[in-house]
């Protein structure tokens, strides 16, 4: 099983599952949940299903490519389904079987796992997914985004590409996957995990840990939130606001990672991103309700 | 009595293992309350459940409620009745209230009234019991008290994790009702694995059927059984390597929560991880895979390890392949943290101790392992006069919170103190300095083991001390209930490790040398904190006395003349409670009383002249008092207390203490009074009952 195999099963099982197929959102996340397709997707009465892969950027896991199974920056599978469907557990085991993973053979397990994202005032309750004792998914029913209830509630799954890959494999070092075969009138070249990614580890598990200018990301951090409560307040543009929390919070994973942020301050800079996310949740649902209003007047 | 076994089972995705056992109790006691005011008797209930399931089957409900009747009494028959004997406008009302006619209406004298009243007996049809669960079962199951409660979908009802199916049979009968729009039905779902080619539900035509249906079907739905199943297979896969499983209830309890069908697999790693701390590979494994270690005669661990997998059997081996790969990858991560962590040495994360917060008002984790050096100092120099045994408790005391910035301790927070530990000894460290971290988070609770070395103890107890201290001086007091930092388990550390370990030190001096280095932390007057810390830790000694087994009588005499010098009351406790059966002792407790009562409000002097006392009975005890004062040790003294008891209450029954007589009056007073004073060295025997 290669890479990029996984993504395009995963994409064409929730596509004909009834899902759009979303794609990644181009800023730097720590998780797909922070793609706006799933941060304002869950928010508010709409029905919602989409399902897209995310790049998912940690800078305290970094490990300069020199660790099998920990990386600076690895690939989520997102599926987000409003509301959550009574057989959505089904649906997700299906999606496994989807993967060539055939059950008759495995161990599946749900086991308490509840989620919670401070920077994005979120959290849900719901399982780790666990398969021959690995973790493979979280499977969440969202219960507040933003602080605000979710009605009706989403089920997000998400997937662990690299794991679960490896996992399908046996391959025990994530450079070691193969991410795709290359056909070209030479012949096929197969294309590992290492070859696509493995600089990119090294480079930026350095500059998380070593070379990210500090006094610098404090200032960005300062004027992201800055733009970002501009953006919201004086225009009521939620969506550039929503850009700005989310370099927020990258800029203050960098800045945890290079040992700036103390105990003490973490849930006052935590807090900072998350004011700025609630407002743009609060803004949106306001133009939701204006536009639903709008829409029946027409009527 | 026509009688029928309710089965009622809730179908649910996966439900959190630690909601289990407490739900479907609550469950119970509700059905039963329930039960009990309609009137319906009910003979047992059992329980069971299983990761998807929480079930009851309540045996000897009856098959309808008994017919009821009771009598209304109404206005005098004079009134209802004129004297033609017909019904007046009063006697016709009370017949319509009732709704029977006049006809029905007796005419008796009822108890406690002076004439003949109105009577009906009315009586009240029993409902069938099909119908009196179909109505209260919905409001039973959604009255549970659910600690996380979610919701899901459209609905707005919330409960542990979805309900997917209910089994609802009374009898052989399906109990009509629904619970947010899912049916009750004769019918539940088995394994995942066994619908995987069944999508069709396995039907349930009996009560008495269930536990087989599900076998049939995957499931062992009775959470004993999984668990004696695993406990056989542990043992067995344990003993095929030459080993013992290093034993864990929780995590037993745990696993046999999270599987329907249990299987237990043995999986090797590889040896080379054997050199990591012993601790860290079993919280490795229990933490992250759920697995048991294995280990040999000598303690040491061998490279095995056993989980349990929700399956019969592991047809291709990748049940164990994974198992096994994932703890190698998790392994390789715990090496590379130890060997991150070692890179520096412990004691130079001091400084980043300064940044983490141990409370927002004491202060950081630096300023805490200042005050617990100056603390173990202290008291170190009270307990030993060598003084390189003195240096040393600072040594440890000083660094034992350096491990809570290490990478180790971010990763598996219950192995703090452990790693500090470890990592101490790796540098190098003396052995009792790196004990004493180690151990100086225990006992982390009331059964756990307090620390094994005496150093480790004396950290305990001064770690312990400024935890408990520090937050009465600002006034975070527990109340009731609520104690989120567990100053009761702290302070009930602190008494144990100090009673078993004998020590001469008493806990008023303790804290008195711990608020002395809160000084300047403090926010409440330091007589207050101080009032309100005897009064706690006099409640946790009162508690180590019952946990230590003596009779009640012996405890409360004993605490009432002082408890904070813990050996001292040892002693006493240990002597009191040879004598709790003695019936002398009652007596003695009498007399305690009334000499209690009569020097009440006098203030005799101690010195008496011996030659005025004038009766036999005063005279005899005033010749014991010598004997009495003079013996020092607790056993020796109580048998001579004892002897007391006939002679005492021979004094009371003849001698008149508060006589007209001044010299003779204050004599007696006096005497009492020094017989008073003996007594209560070694208890207030006023509490002995």
């Amino acid at each position: 099983m290669h890479v990029q195999e996984l993504i395009l099963r995963l994409q064409r099982y929730w596509a004909d599952r009834g899902c759009l197929v979303g794609q990644p959102y181009d800023i730097e996340k720590g998780a797909g949940t922070m793609n706006p397709l799933t941060f304002f997707g869950a928010l508010g009465p709409k029905p919602w299903n989409v399902g897209y892969v995310e790049p998912s950027r940690r800078p305290g896991d970094g490990r300069y490519g020199e660790n099998p199974f920990r990386v600076y920056k690895h690939l989520q599978f997102q599926v987000i389904l409003k509301p959550s469907p009574a057989k959505v557990q089904e649906m997700y085991i299906e999606s496994l079987e989807a993967m060539g993973i055939d059950l008759t053979k495995h161990d599946l397990r749900f086991e308490e796992d509840n989620w919670e994202s401070p920077t994005l005032g979120a959290w849900g309750v719901g399982w780790q997914v666990v398969l021959d004792g690995m973790e493979i998914s979280q499977f969440t029913y969202f219960q507040q985004v933003a602080g605000i209830d979710c009605r009706p509630v989403s089920a997000e799954l998400t997937y662990g590409i690299e794991r679960i890959c490896m996992f399908l494999t046996g391959i025990d070092n994530i450079f070691d996957l193969t991410w795709g075969e290359i056909k070209t009138d030479q012949g096929v070249f197969p294309i590992s995990y290492g070859e696509v990614r493995h600089r990119e580890e090294f480079e930026l598990s350095a500059y998380s840990f070593e070379h990210a200018d500090i006094e610098l990301h404090q200032r960005l951090f300062n004027d992201f939130e800055k733009e970002g409560w501009r953006m919201v307040k004086d225009h009521g543009h939620f969506l550039a606001a929503y850009d700005q929390a989310l370099k927020m919070s990258h800029t203050f994973n960098v800045l945890d990672a290079r040992g700036a942020v103390s105990t003490t301050e973490r849930p006052g800079v935590i807090k900072r991103v998350r004011d700025l996310a609630c407002a743009c949740a609060k803004a949106y649902l306001e133009n939701e309700t204006t536009k639903a209003d709008a829409a029946q007047e027409v009527k | 009595m026509d009688t029928r076994t309710l089965l009622l089972e809730l179908h649910c995705e996966e439900i959190p293992a630690r909601f289990l056992e407490p739900l479907t109790q609550e469950f119970s006691e509700a059905f039963t309350k329930w039960a009990g005011e309609q009137k319906l008797s009910l003979a047992t209930i059992h329980i069971d459940y299983s990761p998807r399931k929480m079930a009851w089957r309540m045996a000897g409900l009856p098959v309808s409620q008994a017919d009821q009747t009771e009598t209304q009494v109404g206005p005098p028959q004079r009134m209802c009745v004129d004297e033609a004997g017909a019904a007046t406008q009063t006697g016709l009302k009370f017949a319509e209230k009732w709704g029977v006619d006049f006809s029905a209406v007796r005419f008796e004298q009822p108890a406690g009234k002076k004439e003949a009243c109105a009577v009906v007996t009315l009586t009240k049809a029993g409902r069938p019991t099909l119908e009196l669960l179909a109505e209260a079962l919905p409001k039973l199951i959604a009255g549970l008290h659910v600690p996380k409660a979610m919701r899901w979908g459209n609905s707005e009802f919330a409960f542990v994790r979805p309900i997917r199916s209910i089994l609802g049979l009374l009898g052989e009968t399906i109990i009509p009702f629904e619970v947010d729009g899912v049916k009750a039905g004769n019918t539940t779902w088995g394994h995942r694995l066994f619908h995987l080619n069944r999508p069709e539900p396995v039907t349930v035509a009996r009560p008495e059927d269930y536990e087989a249906v599900l076998l049939n079907a995957g499931v062992v739905v009775a959470f004993q059984e999984r668990k004696a199943r695993m406990l056989t297979q542990l043992e067995a896969l344990a003993t095929e390597v030459g080993g013992c499983v290093v034993e864990d209830e929780e995590l037993a309890n745990t696993l046999a929560q999270i599987v329907e069908f249990p299987r237990i697999l043995r999986g090797e790693f590889p040896q080379s991880f054997l050199d990591l701390p012993k601790e860290v590979l079993v919280t490795s494994l229990k933490e992250h895979q759920k697995s048991f270690c294995i280990e040999n005669a000598k303690g040491d661990l061998l490279p095995y390890f056993l989980t349990a997998a929700n399956r019969p059997d592991d047809p291709e081996g990748f049940v164990q392949a994974g198992n096994e790969w994932v703890l190698r990858a998790r392994l390789y991560d715990a090496r590379f943290f130890v060997a991150e962590d070692r890179r520096t040495p412990l004691a130079s994360r001091l400084d980043k101790l300064k940044q983490l917060t141990f409370h927002r008002e004491l202060g950081s984790y630096f300023d805490k392992s200042e005050r617990v050096t100056a603390l173990v100092t202290s008291l170190a120099t009270r307990l030993s006069n060598d003084a390189g045994h003195v240096q040393e408790a600072a040594q440890a005391a000083q660094v034992c919170k350096c491990d809570l910035v290490t990478l180790m301790v971010g990763e598996f927070p219950e192995l703090q103190g452990v790693m500090g530990g470890e990592y101490l000894k790796h540098e190098g460290a003396p052995e009792a300095v790196w004990q004493a971290v180690k151990e100086h988070y225990q006992p982390i609770s009331a059964e756990a083991p307090t620390p094994t070395t005496a150093m480790g103890s004396l950290l305990a107890v001064a770690d312990k001390l400024d935890t408990v201290v520090g937050c009465f001086a600002i006034g975070q007091i527990p109340t009731g209930s609520k104690d989120p930092l567990a100053l009761r388990r702290a302070g009930q550390g602190i008494v144990r490790i100090l009673w078993e370990r004998g020590w001469n030190l008493n806990i008023e001096t303790l804290l008195d040398l711990s608020l002395a280095v809160l000084k300047a932390k403090a926010t409440k007057p330091e007589m207050e904190s101080r009032e309100a810390l005897l009064a706690f830790f006099r409640d946790r000694v009162a508690y180590q006395l019952e946990v230590a087994g003596y009779p009640g009588a012996a405890r409360r005499s004993a605490l009432a003349t002082g408890w904070s010098d813990l050996t001292d009351l040892k002693a006493r406790c240990e002597a009191l409670s040879t004598f709790a059966e003695d019936a002398r002792f009652a007596s003695l407790a009498q007399s305690a009383k009334r000499i209690g009562n009569i020097l009440k409000d006098e203030t005799p002097v101690d010195a008496f002249d011996g030659a005025v006392l004038q009766q036999e009975e005063e005279k005899a005890l005033a010749g014991t008092l010598g004997h009495l004062e003079a013996t020092s040790d607790y056993p020796a003294l109580l048998a001579n207390l004892a002897e007391l008891a006939q002679p005492l209450e021979a004094f009371f029954n003849s001698v008149m203490v508060k006589c007209e007589d001044a010299p003779l009056r204050a004599a007696r007073l006096s005497l009492l009074q020094r017989l008073r004073n003996t007594f209560l060295r070694v208890a207030d025997f006023s509490q002995w009952q």
